[in-house]
């Protein structure tokens, strides 16, 4: 069987997604194609997307690097100069992108905070001139709801490390089973609305 | 609670932050406080539907009646408010520009007294703001601060543990609160030492707007010294910082007061009556001479040259003379000629009343 990311070397890989116990998705691919894969999948900067939508994009990526044919693909620290190629994070709620946010300088919603938490530090640190730029200050006090969303900024927070370090260890079953988890707690209505 | 229909802009008296009787009111016109804050569970006014906008404001209203913030206040549907009306309400500071220009659900709830003004609907839910007599920082925020304590009882607001309150504008996250000081600085102006003000202004953080906020010319004199930084420190320390700053503003404006009344007493004597007496006789007035003009005699005030004059009286034409507020007296929409006559006629009736 053919690699299903390259289409040419044969596949020895099989990448299975795993919604709540059911195999959702699976896809076969090289080792070659899956140094890539596996980085581009666990980059904690990228939202988390369907293996299949992965390939592609990753395809996409190797195909936009100039004169290079898959054949001859660099090692994996020459990826960077196709960065704009990339997908950029996407709020699942209000739609806003990276660049969308930084074209119109405005947010969309309370959740692309989180959304693009892995890019903003730079910029609010230039901003209010403050290293690191963390708040300071007052917070709410007695908003029940606003209590559940802190929570899951927490949560999600929380997951996110236990994601960087089961995709370091190489234990990518778990790092599947919290890729999922932190899907579906952001796939979760905002607590806290009337809408 | 009252509609638009018990609503009277004419009626209702100016706001109390002009009498010009509050801390250091010789250079300090007002403080204003303000809290920018947003429901959570909801995008951003920019990237809400009508629907959700409408929704945003009706829990607003509501959470506003259900805290009874002061004994009588007013709130105001600005979709049924006509453009004029909208108008006077950003000459006296009560929305801004923005909020007035723009378009669907959007709200304003005022105290009687015009100190406390909450915004809905704005670049961010809520906007909050406390304006005080003078320079009085601590009092403008710690008034609005028991506002935005009972709001938040009300209603769920947008809050990250690492980045604060949560604002459209990554300008204004964090504590999401603006501290503004309008202060009217004729000496410094005439003595061309307001650049060196500004810079140093710059220099800690903070920034310098025209009298009617950003991106406006600075009339008569009038300027907003803010806190630039909202990110990263304490409510407290913002307050820190601005007293740190206007002191030293105040004492250098003070001082060239000083030396222009003992180094070049004619000269500004000249300057202040030539305007006193050009207001009181003009037979038409554009908004910017007034203002010049009116600025040079709040100087003659304040260094004792001119005398049948108070200061509220001129703190309040400036907001009088504005084009809106003149047109509403009128009952009518005038052109700009018709405009510089009724504040020429406004003007000189206020002056000459103060002299009897």
């Amino acid at each position: 069987m053919d690699c299903q990311c390259c289409q040419k070397k044969p596949a020895r890989i099989r990448i299975c997604d795993v919604l709540e116990n059911a195999v959702t998705e699976q896809a076969n691919i090289c080792p070659d194609c899956w140094i890539f894969v596996k980085r581009y999948m666990f980059d904690p900067a990228r939202p988390l997307a369907p293996t299949l939508q992965v390939l592609a994009e990753v395809r996409g990526l190797i195909d936009n690097i100039p004169g290079k044919a898959l054949a001859t693909v660099p090692p994996p620290g020459e990826i960077t100069p196709v960065e704009p190629a990339q997908p950029v994070p996407v709020c699942p709620e209000c739609g806003m992108t990276l660049a969308e946010f930084k074209h119109k300088g405005r947010f969309g919603c309370a959740r692309d905070y989180e959304v693009f938490a892995g890019h903003l530090d730079p910029l609010l640190e230039r901003i209010h001139d403050v290293t690191p730029p963390r708040h300071k200050g007052r917070r709410p006090a007695h908003a029940p709801a606003g209590d559940a969303l802190v929570q899951r900024s927490r949560d999600l927070a929380g997951l996110r490390q236990q994601l960087q370090a089961a995709v370091a260890e190489e234990n990518y079953e778990l790092a599947a089973k919290l890729r999922d988890q932190i899907q579906t707690l952001e796939r979760a209505p905002a607590p806290g609305g009337a809408a | 609670m009252n509609d638009l229909s018990g609503f009277d802009c004419l009626a209702h008296p100016l706001g109390e932050w002009l009498k010009g009787t509050g801390p250091e009111s010789d250079v300090v016109i007002s403080t204003r406080v303000r809290l920018a804050r947003n429901v959570s569970g909801f995008p951003f006014t920019a990237r809400a539907d009508a629907r959700q906008r409408s929704e945003v404001l009706r829990l607003a209203t509501e959470a506003l009646r259900s805290v009874h913030l002061e004994k009588s206040v007013v709130t105001l549907d600005l979709q049924q408010v006509a453009e004029m009306d909208r108008d006077i309400l950003v000459e006296r500071h009560l929305i801004s520009r923005e909020l007035a220009g723009a378009e669907g659900p959007r709200g304003v709830t005022f105290g009687r007294g015009e100190m406390l003004s909450i915004m809905v609907n704005e670049e961010d839910h809520l906007r909050l703001q406390w304006i005080k007599s003078g320079f009085d920082p601590d009092r403008a925020f710690s008034a609005l601060r028991r506002v935005d304590a009972a709001m938040e009882t009300a209603l769920p607001i947008a809050f990250s543990p690492l980045y604060g309150y949560l604002t459209a504008c990554p300008t204004n996250v964090g504590t999401g609160m603006r501290v503004s000081v309008m202060v009217h600085l004729p000496a410094l102006t005439l003595m061309e030492h307001v650049d060196k003000v500004f810079k140093a202004a710059q220099r800690m953080n903070h920034a310098v707007r025209g009298l009617y906020g950003e991106g406006t010319r600075a009339f008569g004199d009038m300027y907003q010294l803010s806190n630039q930084a909202t990110l990263g420190r304490s409510e407290e320390e913002i307050v820190a910082g601005i007293k740190a700053i206007v002191p030293q503003v105040l004492e250098y404006e003070r001082r060239m007061r000083g030396e222009l009344y003992t180094e070049k007493r004619e000269f500004v004597e000249d300057k202040v009556l030539r305007s006193l007496a050009l207001l009181r006789n003009a037979r038409r007035l554009s908004v910017q001479e007034m203002m010049s003009h009116l600025s040079l005699v709040r100087l003659g005030v304040d260094l004792k040259i001119v005398t049948d004059v108070s200061m509220d009286t001129l703190n309040r034409l400036f907001i009088l003379g504005q084009p809106s507020h003149l047109q509403r007296e009128a009952h009518a929409v005038l052109n700009p000629t018709e405009r510089e006559a009724r504040r020429a006629e406004l003007v000189r009736a206020k002056l000459a009343t103060a002299t009897n």
